[in-house]
């Protein structure tokens, strides 16, 4: 396997070896993942990066078992291993709630999958709704609740299962930037208290720096990997991440890497909002 | 300057509005609406007992209100038109129950096999594409003139209705739901049970309302056919007479029963689909 990376201690636990994949529209197939590898960590919080529609949601889907690559392999601790259907958590921009059920039985969901007695999971679920802020509401339907707090009750839903990996999808997208913070915040202290690893794909070069402890640069379509940066930012919190010194240089490193070319000057500027502002700004705005 | 100006008789008039919205709405209430349709209901019996006094309607052709609740209350003191609802009422909730069940069981069934959908849809579709009453000679022929045939009519009328309601919700169930099920592992049967069936119930309960009329529509057609007894014998035999009073009873006991049958349908809906009811209590008003 390859070493490369610079936590060489951190054992394996993921490998996506040499994925290729392709859809076949109309006419000639599209190319979408072409040779792609990397590895995931014991523990490892790894951010993917890369240009919109470059594949990043198909690498998910692969690795959860919802479609097959049409060549290359997963390493799973050690173990070849088809998909990891079962063993992950998955989690995407749309809360996906059933609408039918309350939020506890929302929470059921994973564990009634793997066939734990009701009552055992029951008091699993409600352990996890009380520590998340969200004791109290077991009995009301997704409908009227929050955006962040259906999102809330989807990272609950994903935790309680205790998944080897959780594969988030842009998971806070949709959400207004306070209550996403304050959401980064609850998924970055929950993964360190459960010890969980987390892949995490976003759009958000700010979120990605601020959460991983390594980013994953993606090129565009067929996706391949440009680079693997490892995020040393010793702040916990995601609001103290972003206002650490060196914030803004892994900012400018991402974007100038993602090759947003004519944006270069802009993506600059929205990195220097987080260290001390200066009166250029000012007139500039 | 314009547009501040503009804008204060706009305000005063919203004002001097309020107070007129607060009388409107003095009928604007369950009571009060009653009291209005109660009104209209009475303006037009009226009407018509009023138009047959004098004259400008025929007795023999259009019967009478005060003839009609003649009619009524001896067929209702000598129990007759009480038996005879009862039995159009149980033929048509039998044909709907029988016909809705299997029916949505039948459609939620093709979800499992897009080959066997596909193979039936064309079936399916010359089927429903026939006027179900066309079939009812042949359904009295098969099943006689008693209480199956009425039934068998209103199944026929409701099970397709049904299966098709049921297949199109299950098609269109939520892809993602069902894909975040299966990256938790879950098979088939877990899918269908925990995601598609659920997620049907609404369309499933939709044609409740519909397939309620149509299971009324098979049991009156069967009677008017061949029967002894039911609503749909007493209008028939009564209409062949000229007896426009008691065929009127019928329809209103028809009417009734419909209407009953109609707030049931909303009761069972309010059971089984809470998690829809709850934010449909305000409607936007235009």
């Amino acid at each position: 396997m390859s070493p490369g990376s610079a936590s060489a201690s951190a054992a394996v636990q993921l490998s996506v070896r040499n994925i290729h994949k392709s859809f076949t529209g109309k006419g000639a197939g599209v190319r979408v993942l072409d040779g792609l590898n990397f590895d995931i960590h014991e523990q490892d919080f790894v951010s993917i990066i890369g240009p919109s529609g470059c594949g990043k949601s198909t690498i998910f889907n692969i690795i959860a078992g919802l479609i097959e690559p049409d060549e290359g392999r997963l390493v799973y601790r050690g173990e070849e291993v088809a998909s990891l259907r079962g063993r992950v958590g998955y989690m995407m921009q749309k809360d996906l709630l059933f609408p039918w059920r309350t939020v506890l039985g929302n929470v059921l969901l994973g564990l009634e999958m793997r066939g734990v007695s009701y009552r055992a999971a029951v008091e699993r679920a409600r352990e996890h709704l009380e520590a998340f802020g969200l004791g109290g509401f077991e009995n009301a339907y997704p409908k009227t609740l929050s955006g962040g707090m259906r999102q809330r009750v989807a990272l609950i839903r994903t935790l309680v299962m205790d998944p080897g990996i959780l594969l988030l999808d842009e998971p806070f997208s949709a959400l207004d930037y306070q209550t996403r913070l304050y959401l980064e915040g609850v998924l970055k202290q929950a993964v360190e208290k459960f010890h969980k690893t987390v892949v995490l794909v976003t759009h958000d070069i700010d979120e990605a720096v601020a959460l991983s402890k390594r980013v994953v640069v993606l090129s565009g379509r067929p996706a391949r990997v440009k680079a693997v940066h490892d995020i040393e930012i010793a702040e916990h919190s995601p609001i103290a991440a972003r206002s650490d010194h060196r914030f803004a240089g892994y900012f400018r490193t991402l974007c100038n890497e993602l090759d947003i070319q004519t944006e270069t000057k802009s993506a600059a500027e929205s990195a220097t909002r987080f260290a001390p502002a200066g009166p250029t700004e000012a007139v500039a705005s | 300057m314009s547009v501040i100006t503009a804008e204060k008789p706009q305000g005063l008039q919203s004002r001097r509005r309020r107070p007129d919205k607060r009388k409107r709405s003095l009928f604007n209430t369950t009571i009060g609406r009653a009291f209005l349709q109660a009104l209209a209901v009475a303006a037009l019996l009226v009407l018509w007992q009023a138009g047959v006094r004098f004259g400008v309607i025929s007795d023999f052709l259009f019967g009478a209100p005060a003839g009609i609740y003649a009619t009524f209350m001896r067929m209702a003191g000598s129990g007759e038109l009480l038996s005879d609802t009862g039995y159009t009422l149980f033929e048509a909730i039998l044909g709907f129950v029988i016909g809705t069940f299997f029916g949505s069981i039948a459609g939620l069934a093709l979800w499992y096999s897009i080959f066997v959908a596909r193979l039936v849809e064309p079936f399916i579709v010359a089927i429903n594409s026939v006027p179900k009453i066309a079939l009812a000679p042949i359904i009295i022929l098969w099943f006689g003139t008693g209480l199956v045939s009425k039934v068998a009519l209103a199944v026929s009328l409701t099970a397709l209705v049904a299966l098709i309601a049921a297949y199109q919700a299950a098609k269109d169930a939520d892809t993602d739901l069902q894909a975040l099920l299966i990256s938790m592992g879950a098979n088939k049967h877990q899918i269908f049970y925990k995601a598609v069936v659920p997620s049907t119930i609404p369309s499933i309960i939709a044609t409740f309302r519909i397939n309620i009329g149509f299971g009324l529509v098979g049991a009156v057609v069967g009677e008017f056919i061949s029967s002894q007894h039911g609503l749909g014998h007493l209008i028939y035999n009564a209409s062949s007479f000229y007896d426009l009073n008691t065929v009127w009873v019928g329809l209103f006991a028809l009417m009734l029963v419909g209407f009953a049958l109609y707030y049931v349908i909303d009761l069972i809906e309010r059971m089984l689909i809470p998690w829809k009811v709850v934010t449909v209590t305000h409607q936007v008003q235009v």
